[in-house]
């Protein structure tokens, strides 16, 4: 993907644990609303969501389309210290992917 | 005496070329993406009914619907003024969490989302999800083969299933 993500990662350190919160830019179209003009949009929305912490995959979340518009999601990794990689990769019903990496602070 | 017998065959026949051109269409590569996507669990999230949601994806398993599952839904609790954006958050001491599903009663694909878990993942898990209407919805922990499974209801003010 060509354009600059828009997708937000945080983790952090909190009592011995790592604390990730994950904001994704996406519109999370169920295809059941419709436009201006009165046409369906169709629907586009973030099916599979893969969490890695250096390398190792740690958790898998897979949203049906009843996930908000830009997708915010929070959990925890047992342990963890700073400077661990963590990095999300999703893709949608479109076929449309992302990666956002961050490192634990 | 011809005709009764050749009619079964060509049902056979028939039979037989449809199924190997699904074959054929199935190694073409037409059906890849859903190939790419083998784990969006498909049956799972277009269910119509929490029952049949929760047999697909978790199975048959024991409930026990009890208190080591505290779940939270809208701010303040039980209330959301839009229904496009209501929190969630789900918190629990369970061990071995194996999967964790949100499911909102009234939807019309039931199946919010679906976690799965591997030792190195802890609650609490918070999101926000969409609800169309006045609704219950239900959390189901599945951790060492039993379903632990907790709902609330939560009243909507403009539904956000649009």
């Amino acid at each position: 993907m060509g354009l600059p993500s828009k997708d937000r990662i945080r983790a952090k350190l909190k009592a011995g644990d790592t604390v990730v919160r994950l904001l994704l830019s996406h519109p999370m179209h169920t295809g059941r609303a419709k436009n201006k003009a009165e046409e369906l949009i169709p629907a586009e929305f973030i099916q599979d969501i893969r969490c890695w912490r250096n390398n190792e995959e740690v958790l898998t979340i897979k949203c049906g389309t009843a996930t908000s518009r830009n997708p915010y999601f929070s959990f925890n990794l047992v342990g963890g210290e700073q400077g661990d990689k963590i990095a999300i990769r999703w893709v949608d019903n479109m076929g449309a992917k992302g990666l956002v990496e961050t490192d634990v602070k | 005496m011809t005709d009764l017998i050749n009619t079964p065959r060509r049902t056979i026949l028939k039979g037989a070329i449809s199924v190997s051109t699904l074959a054929l269409v199935a190694a073409s590569g037409l059906l890849l993406p859903q190939r790419l996507l083998a784990h969006w669990p498909i049956d799972a999230f277009n269910a119509e009914s929490v029952e049949d949601a929760l047999l697909v994806l978790l199975g048959q398993a024991e409930v026990a619907e009890d208190s080591l599952l505290q779940f939270k839904v809208g701010s303040p609790p039980s209330y959301a003024v839009n229904g496009a954006s209501v929190p969630i958050e789900i918190r629990s001491e369970l061990k071995n969490i194996e999967r964790v599903a949100v499911l909102v009663e009234k939807n019309p694909f039931p199946l919010a989302m679906s976690l799965d878990f591997t030792p190195a993942v802890k609650l609490p898990f918070k999101s926000m999800i969409k609800i169309r209407e006045d609704s219950l919805v239900i959390a189901v922990i599945r951790a060492d083969g039993k379903l632990y499974k907790t709902s609330r209801f939560v009243e909507v003010d403009i539904g956000g299933c649009g």
